[in-house]
């Protein structure tokens, strides 16, 4: 039997590598959709999918079941599952909030997600493990920001799953002022990916020999480049205040002014980051910039009733004056007055106000609902871009709770690895504590755990570092 | 103590749950001085649980009205919660090509809802409130605004079921909560 258990492992170690290379390279191509939504199930759902049915096989023949049930981080993710569906269930039968079908996907969804936690920490079995799926990852991660270069210089095709027609599959390219997002389908996405890379590389670095520090200073500055062209201001900042944290954790607080200086000089440097950070200080902050008062007196008052859904021009009383069209170039064709002239400083506008708006008061209305439980998965639409609001709304103050739990837990078993022997895996553990944070402060804006790639890899590196727990400390039972 | 505590919200949480209410839209008034609409899709032979009236009422008036008998029907001391949705969610709650420029909705949280939504073309005054605006015909009257209801109600059985889950879950919680946090 021992045998077979060991080949099983390999096998799942095998699936594990492939998951880590696959999830981030493979663009989102549409395997089968779901009615209803522009979510579809991808062939890597389906290599998750294989690999949780295979470790639950292995777990359950390796007799490992009872020890897994057992830890404190299994029961808090098994309550979480509980909750959801019990929301779920609350969602389709009394609040009326949901489809069902849709519901049950986004619950399988977080499921998926979550599971490859447990699935990683229990199959990786030594350092060597880790620092392979490290080696792989470091790899990847160049391929990723070789290919966002092949899309901004050399016109190579775009997967974007930004909107309900892009998300079939389209082959596209970027226009002029479109941001890369690589193989990641969205630039929000791509940046969360590389915030997690730079946070990760920069306590590594301190950790490896001589011979791969430069290795990793490349792939680090590169993937600073690509997150720059991004243009994502959160994730930018989160990303600096994760390296700043992985530096304290790791016990490097004199290159902390290094990292300050490095980010003036990029904030310094002109780029459409730098443009759109100045006009969020410009119109989110000073609320200032050019508005557009509309071409007639006419327009300003009744740009204040727009109901898209209304049968009748509702711009205005006279049929003469009932759009806001503009006839300039350099100014928006949609532009509403109240809105910045200027493009950069609407799009700016448009992103805060749509959240302050129209995303974050629907989760409060959902959590008002049913304070308890929420009003389901998929029952806020798509986006809510703040995670923190997107659970209260979907599954109540309980389901948040328990996700909150899940998360301590974790903080505190990587709490305690911070003061492990081994050099590497202290630093390893400390770039992760890090990352946590950086997900954490990216989730204030955009709902990084529903976004399916950077989601997977998140609990796929946490479960990578809790694999330590498994065979460094004997004496803590851990599956 | 914290058994007693938790004890008491599960009976109060259950008694406030299973508190029998409103069945069906039919339990809910018409307008007064209004013109039920007898138009596709307003009836509940094609949509469950929903009447449209065409009337003078305006929204303050017509929110408060159907928030006052919402409470009478489920003979609790307190009001509905009252909130305020996009207009454009009529057409997944109300139905699909639903005119509206308000949308609101009365709910007793884990119990049911009604949505109320009106249709003003006009304002209070007379004056319209877009191009296009145009009166109700119906039954040889003029009407300035239509306004349609539906009630989301719930089984008991639902409620007991969702109550249990609530009450598990508040118990695991507060039990791996001491575990983890301590």
């Amino acid at each position: 039997m021992s045998r077979y258990l060991t080949i099983l492992n390999k096998l799942l170690f095998l699936l594990l590598l492939l998951l880590f290379a696959f999830i981030p390279l493979y663009p989102k191509f549409p395997l089968i959709n779901v009615k209803g939504t522009f979510v579809a199930i991808r062939l890597e759902d389906l290599i998750i999918g294989l690999t949780v049915g295979l470790w639950f096989v292995y777990l359950i023949l390796s007799k490992k079941l009872k020890v897994f049930l057992k830890d404190k981080l299994t029961q808090a993710m098994l309550l979480f599952f509980f909750i959801g569906s019990v929301s779920t269930f609350s969602a389709i039968f009394l609040t009326h909030s949901v489809v069902w079908h849709l519901s049950i996907l986004h619950l399988l969804r977080r499921v998926e997600f979550i599971m490859l936690l447990p699935v990683v920490a229990t199959t990786v079995k030594n350092k060597r493990g880790i620092i392979s799926v490290l080696f792989t990852l470091l790899l990847v991660v160049l391929a990723v920001n070789l290919y966002a270069f092949g899309q901004q210089y050399l016109d190579w095709p775009v997967i974007s799953t930004t909107n309900s027609e892009f998300s079939k599959g389209l082959i596209l390219r970027l226009t002029p002022d479109a941001r890369v997002n690589s193989t990641f389908a969205g630039h929000y996405d791509l940046a969360v990916f590389l915030a997690m890379v730079l946070v990760i590389l920069t306590p590594v670095f301190f950790a490896v020999g001589k011979v791969l520090k430069p290795a990793i200073v490349i792939v680090g500055v590169i993937s600073l480049v690509v997150l720059i062209m991004t243009a994502a201001r959160l994730s930018f900042v989160a990303a600096f205040v994760g390296i700043i944290a992985s530096l304290i954790f790791s016990r490097k607080k004199k290159y902390i002014l290094i990292i300050i200086i490095s980010l003036l000089a990029v904030l310094i440097y002109p780029s459409q980051l730098r443009d759109r950070f100045i006009s969020t200080i410009t119109i989110n902050v000073f609320h200032q910039g050019t508005r557009y008062e509309g071409q007639t007196n006419d327009q300003q008052v009744r740009s204040k009733l727009n109901i898209p859904t209304l049968a009748v021009k509702t711009s205005s009383t006279s049929a003469l004056t009932s759009t806001f069209a503009t006839k300039s170039a350099t100014i928006s064709s949609d532009i509403t007055p109240g809105e910045p002239i200027d493009t950069t400083q609407l799009g700016v506008y448009r992103s805060f106000q749509i959240r302050l708006n129209i995303e974050w008061p629907r989760a409060i209305t959902a959590f008002m609902k049913n304070p308890f439980l929420g009003t389901g998965y998929s029952s806020i639409d798509i986006a809510t871009d703040n995670d923190f609001l997107r659970s209260l709304g979907e599954i109540g103050l309980l389901g948040t709770i328990a996700f909150i739990l899940i998360y301590i837990e974790i903080v505190k078993k990587i709490l305690s690895l911070l003061k492990d022997d081994d050099k590497f895996l202290r630093f390893f553990s400390a770039g992760i504590l890090s990352m946590l944070l950086t997900f954490v402060l990216n989730g204030l804006f955009i709902d990084v755990f529903e976004a399916s790639k950077v989601a997977s890899l998140f609990w796929m590196m946490l479960g990578l570092n809790l694999a330590v727990l498994n065979f460094k400390n004997e004496t803590l039972k851990h599956f | 103590m914290t058994r007693k505590l938790f004890l008491i919200f599960s009976i109060l949480l259950l008694i406030y749950m299973i508190w029998p209410g409103p069945g069906k839209i039919s339990d809910f008034k018409a307008l007064p001085n209004s013109d039920k609409s007898t138009l596709a899709g307003d009836n509940i032979t094609q949509v469950p649980n929903v009447a449209a009236y065409f009337s003078e009422n305006y929204r303050e008036f017509v929110v408060p009205y159907y928030s006052k008998i919402y409470q009478s029907l489920n003979w609790l001391p307190f009001p509905p919660l009252r909130l305020n949705h996009p207009p454009e969610y009529s057409w997944t709650v109300i139905k699909k090509h639903t005119d509206s420029t308000y949308l609101e909705e009365l709910i007793y949280p884990l119990k049911s809802s009604l949505f109320v939504n009106g249709f003003e073309p006009f304002y209070s005054d007379g004056t319209p409130k877009f191009w296009g605006s145009s009166t109700f015909g119906m039954n040889d009257h003029s009407w300035h605004t239509k306004t349609t209801i539906r009630f989301y109600p719930s089984s008991a059985v639902v409620r007991i079921l969702v109550w249990s889950g609530i009450i598990i879950s508040v118990y695991l919680l507060f039990k791996l909560g001491k575990k983890i946090l301590t």
